[in-house]
């Protein structure tokens, strides 16, 4: 039966594709919308649309930050657009270089599309590797997918469009290029995969757990009014922030002690996840993944040179 | 290299009309096979006081962990073999222990689909005592570009060896990292060049344990080893072009 089940979705998911996300933009803040994405893993039946995609409709035109997973996720979210402005889109900004931000580039191939310089970099060298990958989990929702590199470099700094000055911050805590953008008209954070909320963070590319909770130091203090996570709900207390700090510590403590007791990854891997963590999706599957990222780092400070 | 790759493609054909054997806890069409070639189709028993662990998917197929948990099964261990089933190069790892090893190892390997993973103990009954896992892959570990020769100067840290001992109550837990590309042939037409050969000696020169090495095992191989007390030891390590490596292990 559950097979039957698992046939008939794929069934009509290959009837098309584009159909198949439904995207609502709502309005969270002045001229400001969200496009929410669930707190799941990739999967067929949801076409990798498991990412927060936000547009600004300013004076002159739509800012959209992050593109989604997929060419038809990116057509769907430029649809979606349409229904709440005429005014056409100017400008996307990238937050990062991962998949599930930035494969809906080519719906956008018409506008620029910014991004920071070692973002460009990392989806030159990833891209094609990335979106293979997303065939393979994600199927039929990526036919036509191709990676579309960014065709303007931006940095730190300001970058003021119709009426909203928008704050940009070059971090690395994530992939080692991560922008985050605080609109200083609305006060709204959106700060990419540097925040996810309720939903356990991704560690492929981080250059450390340091270096992440550096830069969650670095967005709480900025005056922002709501914070709009990579993955996970929206938030206007500091909640966010708080949860990403103790997680990070508590991976970060729990990996060095396993390594200082000379555990090998499956030991490491198995271990308790705090119960306090029970709200936040994927934690097992993450800390799985995070073990096989960060864990030989770990390793190696407890090991000295023994060759003689 | 050509002769294990035409194998793996008669294998796989052959595994058209071979069947799991019963009471398999990962059934599997190619046991029969290894049971009659690396096992010379001994006695042998499914066991679970041999518990293999590997995580519930390949997040890196050149970088999977296995460990062998097998401290449950009394008696003495003749020989130990780790294998993985669908590999083009199947063989990780034998292992000859002496009665100062514990038994317990772990170890990581490239994958290059998703596979049984297999650990025997030849004990001094004669019975071989298996234990069984999978990994789930998505796949490319053994075809994979190295990351070693990725590396500028790669060469000067050959046979750099890096870990140290643990103290897991009475006994120990020896974890050794060895910088080497284990390069496999599968890749790039880069020839075989890998660690082939090992020995674990307490510091008369004793063997406590040797290891016959496989390109299945990771580029920059990191094992671990359990061993009874707490003793300084000494490792030795030869690749297949004749390089020999030794460390200290205080
Ligand atoms: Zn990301």
């Amino acid at each position: 039966m559950r097979y039957l089940f698992i046939f008939c979705c794929s069934f009509f998911l290959s009837l098309s594709a584009v159909a198949d996300y439904q995207l609502t933009p709502k309005k969270i803040a002045e001229n400001t919308w969200l496009v929410e994405g669930s707190t799941d893993n990739f999967s067929l039946h949801n076409g990798g649309n498991i990412v927060n995609a936000a547009f600004i409709v300013t004076d002159h035109g739509v800012v959209v930050v992050d593109t989604g997973p997929s060419f038809a996720y990116g057509k769907v979210l430029r649809a979606a657009i349409a229904s709440v402005t005429d005014k056409p889109v100017i400008q996307v900004l990238l937050t990062h270089h991962h998949p599930d931000h930035v494969l809906g580039n080519q719906a956008f191939d018409d506008v620029p599309i910014a991004a920071l310089a070692g973002t460009k970099k990392l989806l030159q060298e990833q891209g094609n590797y990335m979106a293979e990958n997303m065939y393979r989990v994600v199927g039929d929702a990526m036919r036509g997918t191709e990676v579309l590199l960014p065709t303007q470099l931006v940095e730190e700094g300001l970058m003021e469009i119709g009426g909203h000055p928008l704050r940009l911050l070059s971090l690395t805590g994530h992939t080692g290029a991560d922008l985050a953008i605080l609109d200083e008209r609305t006060g709204v954070l959106f700060a990419g995969d540097l925040v996810f909320y309720q939903r356990a963070l991704a560690t492929p590319n981080t250059p450390g757990l340091a270096a992440w909770l550096a830069d969650i130091d670095t967005l709480e203090k900025l005056p922002w009014k709501l914070i709009v996570p990579g993955h996970g709900p929206l938030a206007t207390d500091h909640q966010p922030f708080v949860q990403m700090r103790d997680y990070l510590n508590w991976l970060d403590s729990a990996l060095r002690e396993a390594a200082q007791a000379g555990q090998d990854m499956n030991q490491v891997l198995r271990m308790p996840i705090p119960e306090r963590f029970a709200g936040v999706s994927l934690t097992r599957y993450e800390l799985i993944r995070t073990v096989s990222h960060l864990y030989p780092r770990y390793e190696q400070q407890q090991w000295q040179r023994l060759d003689q | 290299m050509k002769q294990r790759m035409v194998c793996a493609l008669v294998l796989s054909l052959v595994s058209c009309w071979a069947n799991a054997v019963e009471g398999d806890p990962q059934p599997s069409v190619m046991w029969e096979y290894f049971h009659e070639r690396l096992l010379n189709n001994a006695e042998f028993v499914f066991d679970e006081k041999v518990q293999v662990s590997v995580p519930p998917f390949a997040e890196d197929a050149r970088q999977v962990p296995v460990e062998v948990d097998a401290r449950a099964l009394t008696g003495r261990v003749e020989k130990i073999m780790l294998w993985a089933e669908l590999n083009p190069i199947p063989q990780v790892l034998n292992v000859y222990p002496s009665a100062e090893l514990e038994k317990f190892l772990a170890v990581r390997i490239r994958v290059e689909q998703a596979t049984p993973i297999r650990a025997a103990f030849l004990m001094d009954d004669g019975i071989w005592h298996v234990g069984s896992a999978r990994i789930e892959a998505a796949g490319g570990g053994c075809t994979a570009p190295s990351v070693v020769r990725a590396q500028e100067g790669w060469e000067d840290h050959l046979g750099e060896i890096l870990g140290a001992r643990f103290n897991t109550g009475d006994n120990s837990r020896l974890r050794l990292s060895v910088s080497h590309p284990m390069d496999n042939g599968l890749v790039d037409s880069i020839p075989e060049f890998y660690l082939d050969q090992a020995e674990l000696r307490d510091l008369s020169g004793a063997v406590l344990a040797r290891l016959e090495i496989f390109s299945a095992i990771s580029e920059n191989p990191t094992i671990t080893l359990g061993i009874k007390g707490q003793p300084e030891t000494q490792l030795w390590l030869r690749d297949n072009n004749g390089n020999e490596f030794t460390a200290h292990i205080p």
